[in-house]
């Protein structure tokens, strides 16, 4: 038994981050898997652990952490293995504002998109008593109403007009900064390439109009040297569905 | 190292910074700029993809070794881990952790509460004031479209009443939050003077008069409020005002939350 574990769902976005930076450091972590769209999140025994009822989050030696950039800091910092934050503080600082631009900007453009395809349609088909009450018991309010959104679809023309311009307008700056060096922020491989790649390992297949061999073959290089790293290789084979298993797209033919 | 930086009005991201700046001991050549004039967006102050792209909105710009930073929690740190010692984040994994997840809070729910409502309060009518075709002039240089429509809703007067009403409910989250984590008595949020206390302070310090009932009967919150305005790094920055109250200058800061 580890002294580690991780409540977590698929290795994508939010909970992949940890998941991934753990892999890289050689962390042993005992895994705890919760079905997002069954609302494990939100049942007593998770909240037992974290009351605020988001994904993911850690335990390590008696401690609660949640967040899921500022955990990817923490295990950097508090275990052995290969420093996944460049020693540069300038780096650093790089660092830190493309992990903010993604979680903030990016992320939830995304996400805007990615719910209203696959989540959206997927857990309208519960129940609706069953559904009204799975959301009546999210103990965040700003979650509450994001989880409505998400789940009726009820964002406007103008809302995914806008995430759709941030999609592109985002993988444009990747492609650029891409272009510029080997990895995100600098010549090492960092926290940020492990969030970009949370972010981005679908988009061959989720924005083929942006992101293609032609339009972007520095992102596509860059995902394909993430994902043939063995940390991500053991990571992604934790997924238990079809949203991780889009990653084989990345596999060099 | 080579550093200057540009700065608005001592309130906000400006005031987290000036403050790190002279906690840290750092010289800096202090470029004052009129944020809530767009000036940020002029020749005169360097940019490069992640100035032009801050989330952050109106902040400073810390130019060392000519390459531009922006986003104050993070120049902060940057100032810290340059700094001889480490005088305003804690030692230990666990302990920057919890630093970095309340910046975190703040960054992204209580700034952008405080943004919308202090520009409604003490930007509106001016850039209202301001005719359109020189209105048009003064953001066409602003490169983030998003940046630039709430430089348009804030002159336009398009403030939601939804969130108007999340916002001071947001103020009035960040308060109770800071009352509560001061309950055992301690000075500082986090046990020792940190960025956390700064980030805090320069969002909160202009919500005292826009939402008053958030901060009625926190006797804690009030005298750290006072402590941390009488540090002297923060009294120094404050000192740079042009103005009498420098926490009512507000420039277009990050946006509300699109997922609510």
């Amino acid at each position: 038994m580890s002294n580690v574990t991780l409540y977590h769902w698929e290795p994508n976005a939010n909970s992949g981050k940890p998941m991934l930076t753990l892999m890289e450091k050689g962390v042993e972590f005992n895994s705890h898997y919760l079905d997002l769209l069954n609302f494990d999140q939100h049942k007593p025994d998770y909240l037992a652990v974290n009351p605020q009822g988001t994904i993911p989050a850690m335990t390590h030696d008696g401690r609660v952490l949640t967040e899921s950039t500022a955990i990817m800091e923490y295990v950097d910092e508090a275990f052995d293995g290969p420093k996944l934050m460049p020693k540069d503080p300038k780096d650093q600082w790089r660092v830190r504002w493309w992990m903010k631009f993604m979680d903030q900007w990016l992320g939830p453009s995304f996400s805007m998109i990615g719910w209203s395809l696959f989540i959206g349609p997927a857990v309208r088909s519960k129940d609706p008593d069953e559904l009204k009450a799975a959301i009546d018991r999210i103990p965040l309010p700003e979650r509450r109403v994001a989880w409505r959104k998400a789940i009726y679809g009820t964002f406007s023309e103008d809302e995914m007009k806008e995430s759709q311009r941030r999609v592109a307008l985002g993988i444009q700056l990747l492609e650029e900064t891409l272009a510029k060096r080997k990895w995100l922020v600098c010549d090492q491989y960092s926290l940020a390439d492990i969030n970009g790649f949370n972010l981005a390992f679908a988009l061959p297949v989720s924005q083929p109009q942006h992101c293609s061999e032609e339009k972007t073959p520095h992102i596509l290089e860059w995902l394909r040297k993430i994902y043939e790293r063995p940390a991500t290789q053991k990571t992604w084979a934790m997924g238990r569905t079809d949203l991780a298993k889009r990653v084989k797209i990345l596999e060099r033919s | 190292m080579t550093m200057t930086l540009y700065h608005g009005e001592p309130n906000g991201p400006s005031l987290t910074v000036l403050s790190a700046l002279f906690e840290t001991g750092h010289a800096a050549e202090l470029h004052a700029i009129d944020l809530a004039a767009g000036e940020r967006h002029g020749a005169a102050v360097p940019i490069n993809t992640e100035v032009v792209m801050s989330i952050e909105g109106e902040g400073p710009v810390l130019v060392a070794d000519g390459e531009p930073m922006a986003d104050s929690v993070f120049i902060a740190c940057y100032l810290n881990d340059t700094a001889k010692s480490s005088p305003i984040a804690p030692a230990g994994a666990y302990a920057r952790w919890e630093m970095m997840t309340w910046c975190r809070q703040i960054i992204e729910r209580t700034a952008p509460a405080a943004a919308y409502l202090g520009t409604k309060a003490h930007l509106s009518t001016k850039l209202a004031a301001i005719e359109a075709t020189a209105f048009e002039k003064m953001t066409a240089p602003i490169r983030s479209e998003d940046l630039k429509a709430r430089w348009a809703a804030v002159r336009s007067g398009d403030f939601a009443d939804d969130k108007l009403e999340d916002s001071h409910a947001k103020i009035k989250t960040a308060i109770d939050k800071v009352e509560k984590q001061l309950g055992d008595g301690r000075d500082w949020l986090l046990g020792a003077f940190s960025i956390a206390d700064l980030e805090t302070y320069a969002w909160l310090a202009g919500m005292r008069d826009i939402v008053p009932d958030a901060f009625a009967d926190k006797a804690r919150t009030a005298a750290w409020l006072d402590r941390v305005k009488a540090r002297p790094s923060v009294a120094r920055a404050l000192g740079l005002a042009t103005t009498p109250a420098p926490q009512n200058v507000w420039a277009p800061g990050p946006e509300i939350n699109r997922w609510g």
